[in-house]
């Protein structure tokens, strides 16, 4: 690439590596490279937003993030998470159908064992 | 003679048929007449004239597009207040519930890059309980920046001093650390007695659903 090209790639960077072409084509240059790289983690960020978003609507309900998709997949709802976080946003009406309908597919784990309280140990009377 | 026709009639049709776009904005406004042509928009009140365009007849498309909070979202003046009383609250526990709701990860509509949480109140901040030994054996570190200049100070100390700063340093802790984190830690407002001047702002309790964060007597 010429460096008019490189330098209107550019745009917005801090200092002189805007302006002048020796500094301008290394930051450019990892620049394409994280864009290429962050294309792909594009994918996975988003998705780990849909699930907090979802896990965020799902407790309101007082149900969490995982309860709700193990119930949802026992009922062969096939929707995906995208859609899940959409429905949460904007529909709340219709999200709140769901966490019943995963509900009662999955009412959660009864058999959880819970951590046991730590005794200190020099209270115990022998 | 026909292939004459037949240039003419091309250039005649191509002509003839002006372009969409220019017909939305060009046409001369008759509201009278408002069935076939579009009127001229400018005429037209700022929040109806989305009924014009076809595209967002049903209002804005929010399943082709990521949705992003718009500043309307997140305003600071409409955000929810909570207030709650530490007496005799852990106060990890307290700090980490108080983080999520200044953060905003209690709501669906969380988003990461944006101030969509709400602002909490502390009150009685001196009566925060730790378990354990922690109350003599805590230490809470400054460093002034100067050779040996850092200062160390047990709970118990700090609690005498500034009791208020014991609830604040927890909570930064746990919020994110950036230009964000900072403005979000101003959100929370941390109160030595059992007043605070925010009556105005209508404080609700805030919902606690950790079931170990009152200290057992």
């Amino acid at each position: 690439m010429n460096k008019k090209e490189i330098l209107k790639l550019a745009k917005g960077f801090r200092g002189r590596a805007k302006n002048c072409i020796r500094i301008a084509r290394e930051r450019v240059e990892k620049a394409l490279q994280y864009s290429y790289r962050d294309r792909r983690n594009k994918k996975r960020d988003m998705r780990s937003l849909w699930i907090q978003r979802i896990n965020a609507g799902t407790r309101q309900h007082g149900v969490n993030y995982g309860n709700f998709m193990h119930g949802l997949i026992k009922e062969n709802i096939q929707l995906n998470r995208k859609v899940l976080s959409e429905i949460s946003m904007h529909e709340p009406y219709s999200f709140k159908a769901l966490v019943d309908i995963s509900r009662s597919a999955f009412p959660g784990n009864k058999n959880v064992v819970l951590p046991t309280r730590k005794v200190n140990v020099s209270s115990i009377n022998v | 003679m026909a292939l004459l026709c037949a240039s003419a009639s091309a250039i005649f049709s191509s002509s003839e048929r002006p372009s969409f776009a220019s017909l939305k904005r060009t046409m001369p406004s008759n509201q009278s007449s408002f069935l076939g042509f579009f009127p001229d928009l400018s005429l037209v009140p700022e929040n109806q004239r989305w009924m014009f365009e076809e595209s967002e007849a049903d209002g804005p498309d929010i399943w082709n597009n990521t949705w992003y909070p718009k500043a309307k979202d997140h305003i600071n003046t409409e955000k929810p207040w909570y207030v709650v009383d530490a007496t005799d609250k852990i106060l990890g526990r307290l700090a980490s519930t108080i983080a999520v709701h200044i953060r905003g990860k209690n709501l669906p509509t969380y988003t990461p890059s944006v101030d969509m949480g709400a602002f909490v109140i502390v009150v009685n901040a001196e009566k925060v309980a730790v378990s354990g030994k922690k109350r003599t054996q805590k230490l809470y570190r400054r460093h002034s920046g100067r050779p040996g200049g850092m200062t160390v100070e047990t709970f118990n100390q700090l609690q005498q001093r500034i009791p208020e700063r014991i609830v604040e340093h927890a909570v930064r802790g746990m919020l994110p650390k950036g230009r964000l984190g900072r403005a979000l830690f101003n959100h929370l407002k941390v109160y030595k007695g059992p007043d605070h001047p925010h009556e105005a702002q209508k404080p609700i309790e805030l919902p606690i659903r950790d079931k170990r964060v009152q200290k057992q007597r």
